[in-house]
C-alpha cells in the first residue's frame, strides 16, 4: 500500500510513420519528407521532455516493409565505469545528448529503410503501406516494455499513426486484430491523416478511444502534433479538440464487399453474405433452407412501440 | 465429439502436475522465473494441440452452474472458495464475451438442495459481472443439487434454435449432490439435446461429474490451485467444436447504423437533427429511465427502426438480431488462426533480437520461435502474445512478400 505514494505515471508513445513513396506529398515534393520527419522527431523529444521516465519508439512502414526506426535497442548505452546510480545525474546534463541521439538514429535508420525499398522496388502501383504490420510490431514492443517496467511504475502506452495514404482493405483482418488487442490492453490509438478520411482507421480510433484528425495542410503539421497529440488522453477531456467523427460500422458482405444493413451470417464461421446461398463459401457448410430459421422461442413482446 | 475428447481430458492436468515436480527439483533461486516459463510452455503446448479449421460452435449459449453450498465457504482458496471463484468468474465473463461476441450466457446458483436462475441467457457481460458480485456477497448454505440445476439449464437451452451451441459449465465445490431422481436420466436427456457439459471441481474427483462430462462431450478437471483454476476457466473461452446435433444455418442479422459518435456518448453530445427518444433496452426498467438514456445517440434496427443503446441485441419489436461488423470480426481469428511457430534451438538462431519486441536474445533463452510463413524469429513472450492475443504474425504482416 505504501507503493501508492511512489507510483509513477509514465507514458510510452509509439509513433508509426508512413514512408510510402507514393504518398502525394512525397511525390509532389520529396523534400517535404524532412519536414514531416523533423516534426515527428520534435514530437518524440517533447514527449521525452515531459517526464524523465517517458519512453518513445518509432516504427516506419512502406509498401514492402515495416521496421523499427527507434526503440530501446537504439538507446545510448551507459558508459563503462558509470554505475546505474549515476544515470540520474546523466539525465540532468544529458538531455540534449539524448535528443540529438534520437534524431541521428532515426535519420540513419530511415536512410537504410528507404534504400531497402529502392532495392525491392514494387511494380504494383496500388500496393498499400503496411501500417497494420507496423502496428503489430508496436504492440509486441509495448507488451514487452510493459512486462519489464519496474514495480510501482504505471505505464500508459499509446499509438500514433501518421499517414498520407488511403485504403487499408487488403490488411483488414490484421487491422481488426490490432484494434481489438489495443482495446483489450487499454492502448489508445490516434491517427493523424495527412490527406484522406480513412474509414478503417477511424473505426480503430473509435474502438480504442483515440482521436482521428485529418490535418488541413501539411505546413502546420508540427502545431497539430503538439496541440492535439502530445497531451495524454486523460488530459484531452479538458482541451478543445476536434469532435469525434461519425464512424460507419455497417458490415461489408464477403461476396461483394458492399455495405449492407441486413445480411445473412453463417452460424459456423460468422461470414456475412448479402443473399441467402445454400453453401458457405468460407467454411463449406451446407445450410438448411431458410424456412427453418425462425427461433422456436418467442420472447415477450413489448407493445405500444411508438 | 465425445469420442474425440476421450483420453485427452487429463493431458493438460498431468502436464501441469509434472511441472510441480520440475519446480521442486529446481531450487537454486531461479524458482520464479522457472514457474513462469513452465506455465508459458504449458500454454504453448495447449496452442499446439488446437486443431485448426474444425467447425466451431460460434453462437454459444452457456449456462454457468455455480455451487453456493456450504462447501464454498472452505478456505483452501483464498480468501474463501466463494470469493475466489467470483473473482475468477468475473475475468472469465469478460474474456468470454470478448472472444465470443454474439454469444449468450446465463447463471444458475445452487444451494439448499435447490437451483435458482439468477441470470437469464443474455449477451451483455456487464450485467453478469454485477450479478456475480452480488452472488459473492450472498449466503452459502446446505447441499447443492446438480440434477435440479441441470434440469433448469436444460429447460431453457432446449428452446433455442437448432444452430445454437448449447453448453453448461459447472463449478462444483461440494463432493456430494442432493438429487431428487436418478441423475443418469438427466444426463441422457442433456446428451440427446446436444448440451455439452463441463465441470470444474474445486475439491476432488466426483464420479457423477466425470460421468456427466464424459457422456455429453465436455471437459472435467479438478483444480490444483487458483492459477490452475484460472487456466481451466480460460480453456472454456475458446468456442468448442460444433456438436453433431447442431444445425448449420444462415442467420439473418441486422447491422444498425452507428447513429452518433462513440457508444458512450451522452445526450448532450447528440446531434440535433436526430429526434430525442428512449432506447428499447431501457423501456421496461422504468426506475432506471433517466435523462442519460433519453437522447439521439443509439443504434437503429434497420428493419423496424427501434432504438438500442447497446449491441449485440435481439430486436424486441421484430426479433432481428442486431450486431456491428467489428463484433463479428472479433471472432474471425478463431477461423483464421496464426499457424504455430516452430521451436528452434537457441544455437540455430542467427538473429540477435526478437523480430517482434526487439528484445535481445540472451543465454537464458534455450529456444527461439520461427514463423513457418515468414521465417522471422521470435522470443517466447512474443510467441505467446501473437497466438493468444494478437492473432496476426508481425513478420507476415510486415513484409509485402507474404501478401
Ligand atoms: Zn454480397
Ligand atoms: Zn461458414
Ligand atoms: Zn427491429
Ligand atoms: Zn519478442
Ligand atoms: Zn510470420
Amino acid at each position: 500500500m505504501a507503493a501508492m505514494a511512489d507510483e509513477v505515471e509514465t507514458s510510452l508513445l509509439v509513433i508509426v510513420v508512413d514512408l510510402h513513396t507514393r504518398q502525394r506529398y512525397l511525390r509532389d515534393q520529396p523534400s517535404l519528407l524532412m519536414h514531416v520527419l523533423d516534426s515527428v522527431i520534435t514530437l518524440a523529444n517533447m514527449h521525452l521532455m515531459l517526464k524523465t521516465k517517458n519512453k518513445v519508439a518509432i516504427v516506419g512502414c512502406n509498401a514492402s516493409n515495416s521496421e523499427f526506426l527507434f526503440c530501446d535497442a537504439d538507446a545510448i548505452q551507459p558508459q563503462p565505469g558509470q554505475s546505474g546510480q549515476s544515470t540520474a545525474v546523466r539525465q540532468s546534463d544529458g538531455q540534449y545528448e539524448i535528443f540529438a541521439h534520437l534524431e541521428t538514429t532515426v535519420k540513419q535508420n530511415i536512410k537504410d529503410f528507404m534504400q531497402d525499398e529502392q532495392s525491392t522496388f514494387f511494380e504494383d502501383k496500388d500496393c498499400e503501406s503496411l501500417i497494420a504490420g507496423a502496428l503489430t510490431l508496436a504492440l509486441c514492443y509495448i507488451n514487452r516494455i510493459n512486462k519489464e517496467k519496474s514495480a510501482g511504475e504505471n505505464l500508459n502506452s499509446r499509438l500514433l499513426i501518421l499517414t498520407g495514404c488511403a485504403g487499408g482493405a487488403s490488411q483488414h483482418m490484421a487491422y481488426m486484430n490490432v484494434f481489438f488487442t489495443a482495446q483489450k490492453q487499454n492502448i489508445v490509438m490516434d491517427v493523424c491523416s495527412l490527406e484522406y478520411e480513412l474509414g478503417l482507421l477511424q473505426q480503430g480510433c473509435d474502438i480504442t478511444g483515440g482521436l482521428f484528425l485529418k490535418i488541413p495542410q501539411l505546413q502546420g503539421l508540427l502545431q497539430y502534433l503538439l496541440w492535439v497529440f502530445l497531451p495524454e488522453p486523460p488530459i484531452r477531456k479538458k482541451l478543445v479538440l476536434p469532435p469525434p467523427a461519425r464512424v460507419d460500422y455497417r458490415a461489408a458482405c464477403f461476396c461483394h464487399r458492399t455495405l449492407i444493413d441486413i445480411g445473412f451470417v453463417c452460424s459456423i464461421c460468422l461470414s456475412i453474405f448479402c443473399k441467402f446461398s445454400p453453401i458457405c463459401t468460407t467454411c463449406n457448410t451446407v445450410f438448411k433452407p431458410p424456412g427453418s430459421l425462425l427461433p422456436k422461442k418467442k420472447k415477450k413482446q413489448i407493445k405500444n412501440v411508438c | 465429439m465425445a469420442d474425440e475428447e476421450d483420453g485427452n481430458e487429463y493431458r493438460w492436468e498431468t502436464g501441469y502436475e509434472k511441472t510441480w515436480e520440475a519446480i521442486k527439483e529446481d531450487d537454486d533461486g531461479m524458482l520464479e522465473a522457472s514457474v513462469a516459463e513452465i506455465i508459458q510452455r504449458a500454454k504453448r503446448k495447449r496452442q499446439a494441440e488446437r486443431r485448426p479449421n474444425t467447425r466451431l460452435g460460434m453462437m454459444r449459449h452457456l449456462y454457468i452452474i455455480l455451487d453456493s453450498s456450504e462447501a464454498m465457504t472452505d478456505q483452501d482458496l483464498k480468501p474463501t472458495r466463494q470469493l475466489c471463484t467470483a473473482k475468477l468468474l468475473e475475468g472469465f465473463v469478460e474474456e468470454y464475451f470478448d472472444q465470443n461476441p454474439i454469444s449468450q450466457m446465463g447463471i444458475i446458483v445452487t444451494r439448499n438442495k435447490r437451483a435458482e436462475l439468477v441470470c437469464e441467457l443474455a449477451g451483455n457481460g456487464r450485467k453478469h459481472v454485477d450479478i456475480i458480485k452480488q452472488i459473492s456477497q450472498g449466503p452459502c448454505a446446505g447441499e447443492p443439487s446438480l440434477q435440479n440445476s441441470l434440469e433448469l439449464a436444460l429447460s431453457s437451452l432446449r428452446l433455442l434454435p437448432g444452430h445454437a451451441s448449447r453448453e453448461v459449465l459447472v463449478v462444483m465445490g461440494s463432493l456430494t449432490t442432493c438429487d431428487p431422481h436418478d441423475i443418469n436420466v438427466t444426463i441422457q436427456k442433456l446428451k440427446a439435446e446436444g448440451v455439452r457439459c463441463s465441470v470444474i471441481g474445486l475439491a476432488a474427483e466426483v464420479k457423477v461429474c466425470r460421468q456427466l462430462s464424459k457422456e455429453t462431450g465436455g471437459l472435467y478437471s479438478v483444480i490444483l490451485d487458483d492459477c490452475h483454476f484460472r487456466d481451466l476457466l480460460l480453456q472454456q473461452v475458446e468456442p468448442p467444436p460444433a456438436a453433431r446435433t447442431q444445425d448449420c444455418s444462415l442467420v439473418r442479422m441486422g447491422f444498425p447504423h452507428h447513429s452518433n459518435g462513440t457508444e458512450s456518448s451522452d445526450a448532450s453530445s447528440a446531434s440535433s437533427n436526430n429526434p430525442m427518444s428512449f432506447c428499447m433496452c431501457h423501456l421496461d426498467v422504468e426506475s432506471k429511465v433517466d435523462s442519460t438514456k433519453l437522447g439521439a445517440a443509439g443504434h437503429l434496427c434497420p428493419q423496424c427502426g427501434s432504438k438500442y443503446c447497446e449491441l449485440p441485441v435481439e430486436c424486441r419489436a421484430c426479433g432481428l438480431t442486431l450486431v456491428s461488423a467489428p463484433h463479428l470480426a472479433r471472432s474471425y481469428h478463431h477461423l483464421f488462426p496464426v499457424d504455430n511457430f516452430l521451436e528452434i534451438d537457441a544455437k540455430e538462431n542467427q538473429q540477435p533480437r526478437c523480430f517482434g519486441c526487439r528484445r535481445k536474445f540472451v543465454e537464458l533463452d534455450k529456444h527461439a520461435y520461427k514463423c513457418g510463413a515468414c521465417s522471422q524469429i521470435f522470443c517466447l513472450d512474443c510467441d505467446i502474445f501473437v497466438h493468444d492475443t494478437l492473432h496476426s504474425c508481425p513478420g507476415c504482416t510486415s513484409s509485402a512478400k507474404n501478401h
